[in-house]
């Protein structure tokens, strides 16, 4: 009964550690342009210096650019 | 017509490149199959070109003649090999238009001082104030540059500055990444530092200072605006940000990242007013300017804000590959001791046809709470709270965002794209801030945008 609970706990432990992701080779469309997390980055920093300006929060995706805000 | 002759000039320097190149794009376009990724634009361009360019013209222009923007910005990176990159940064705006004051719509014509303290300016009867006094150009130029520290570590630091004419910014960023997991986990922890300095034309408005009559230049040149203090303050922002990326399997990616924003010092808009008001009526208490001089006919009160405010936040965004079609989706929340809270979603979806175009559409959705010190106007025999802020920007608001992306891919590789949005912000005064009869909802500064964006991706 214990080796099976030990049994048991160790396949769980090892579940546990099989974090998801891919092999190498299966990084065809995760190396696509389109699929890069910062693909739009110039629409993004435009995007982020406008709602920093006209709203009351702003950041969070990474640090921005600076400037006054003030209009 | 660029995009073509450009298209042209790639393909004629394509026919040029030596034998080298051509065993290089081979060698590259060889290596790319045998890992099965697919090389995304031509590998010869690619092998000749040192820099990777992406520049775009952007237009903002406000309803009702508020504040227009032209921009022009540039994002250029440099591969050096062995994950060596360079990036620069330079963007260039032009601010133009009128900006709400802060102070409530009036039965009657209002009169203000102009930021400088040297002229005036009204807004008729019913209008919600404008201040059309502000001209602005802004420059911003950055650099960053990253490379790998040792197996699965990567390192990268960078500088930024900003400079308009009553606001500069300094700032410094240092992060640092590692894999695991085959590097399908990335972890990565970056923090940031920037001095800014604020000198407001006209000197730095006394918090909750009444706004005086104007300084008539004929008078007196050298006369400073009254209620002012220093020319100049600084204010200072430490942020860190902790971010995971995880590989979610062959089609999606997540990232998810922890955010901690530290501001200290002068964080008042130094343009910014509020309205003093009768606790009963709740209507605008008058004002006569000095006989001889011009000035509000109102009374008005500079805002003032604290001096320190902590923000954290929670940012995640996913990816999904729907075989070719490319869904992205974000989600913000933050929270600060100001007590604005804001929630933000936002989705793109990337739809490719015919070969070498794609459309974007794109939406985004805003919502934050008031911060504690937000008014709508100041009652006048009440004793002035410590801070009172009658921006819009920091009452009850939501906003939202739709819009279209077009691009086209070019035989050499290169994109050029063109973006339409419309931006609608709806504000609230909650009622609790409402003195009087205020219809406080129906005079909030509302406002629709339009965006415009021409880009163009190339090499050089």
């Amino acid at each position: 009964m214990r080796k099976l609970i030990l049994l048991a706990t160790v396949c769980i432990a090892l579940q546990g550690c099989a974090t998801p992701g891919v092999q190498p080779w299966e990084r065809e469309v995760l190396a696509r342009d389109d699929m890069q997390l910062d693909a739009n980055a110039l629409d993004t920093a435009f995007d982020d210096h406008i709602y920093f300006s006209k709203e009351g929060t702003s950041g969070g995706r990474g640090f921005g650019g600076g400037g006054c805000g003030c209009n | 017509m660029a995009a073509a002759a450009s298209a042209a000039a790639a393909a004629g320097a394509i026919d040029m490149a030596d034998k080298d190149v051509k065993i290089g794009a081979a060698l590259a376009a060889a290596t790319c199959s045998l890992l099965g990724v697919a090389p995304s634009v031509s590998a010869a361009a690619e092998a000749e070109s040192k820099w990777d360019i992406d520049s775009a013209f952007l237009y903002y222009g406000e309803s009702d003649g508020r504040v227009k923007d032209f921009s022009v910005s540039s994002h250029a990176t440099r591969d050096f090999g062995d994950q060596r990159k360079l990036g620069l940064d330079l963007s260039v705006d032009s601010l133009t238009g009128a900006s709400p004051n802060g102070a409530i719509a009036s039965d009657g014509a209002q009169t203000f001082t102009s930021p400088s303290g040297r002229e005036t300016y009204t807004t008729p009867a019913g209008e919600i104030p404008l201040d059309d006094t502000f001209l602005d150009t802004r420059f911003a130029l950055a650099g960053n540059w990253s490379q790998p520290l040792a197996r699965l570590y990567t390192v990268n630091a960078g500088l930024g500055f900003s400079s308009e004419y009553d606001y500069q910014h300094i700032g410094t960023n240092f992060g640092l990444t590692r894999d695991f997991n085959q590097r399908n986990t990335t972890l990565s922890a970056a923090l940031a530092y920037a001095q800014d300095t604020i000198k407001p034309v006209g000197g730095l408005p006394l918090p909750l200072a009444q706004m005086p009559d104007a300084v008539d230049d004929d008078d007196d040149d050298d006369m400073s605006p009254a209620n002012r203090g220093d020319a100049s303050d600084t204010k200072n922002v430490l942020d860190v940000l902790l971010g995971f990326t995880q590989v979610l399997g062959r089609h999606t990616i997540l990232r998810v990242n922890f955010s901690y924003s530290d501001a200290s010092g002068y964080l008042t808009d130094p343009y910014k007013i509020l309205s003093v008001v009768d606790p009963v009526t709740g209507e605008l208490i008058g004002r006569t300017p000095a006989p001889g001089e011009s000035g509000p006919t109102g009374v008005y009160r500079f805002e003032s804000r604290p001096d320190s405010r902590r923000k954290e936040g929670v940012y995640a965004e996913m990816r999904h590959d729907f075989s070719g079609k490319v869904l992205q989706v974000g989600y913000r929340y933050s929270t600060d001791d100001w007590e604005v809270d804001s929630h933000t979603l936002e989705s793109r979806l990337r739809l490719p046809f015919g070969g070498s175009n794609y459309l974007e559409p794109h939406v985004r959705y805003y919502q934050q709470t008031a911060a504690s010190f937000y008014r709508y106007s100041l009652a006048n025999t009440a004793p002035l709270p410590e801070f009172a802020s009658a921006d819009a920007r920091l009452a009850d608001m939501s906003a939202a965002t739709v819009g279209l992306k077009f691009g086209h891919v070019t035989a050499g590789g290169n994109e050029w794209n063109a973006r339409l949005e419309f931006y609608r912000q709806m504000a609230e005064a909650p009622n609790e801030f409402l003195i009087g009869s205020q219809p406080g909802n129906t005079q909030m500064p509302d406002f629709d945008a339009v965006i415009l964006q021409f880009g163009y991706r190339f090499k050089l």
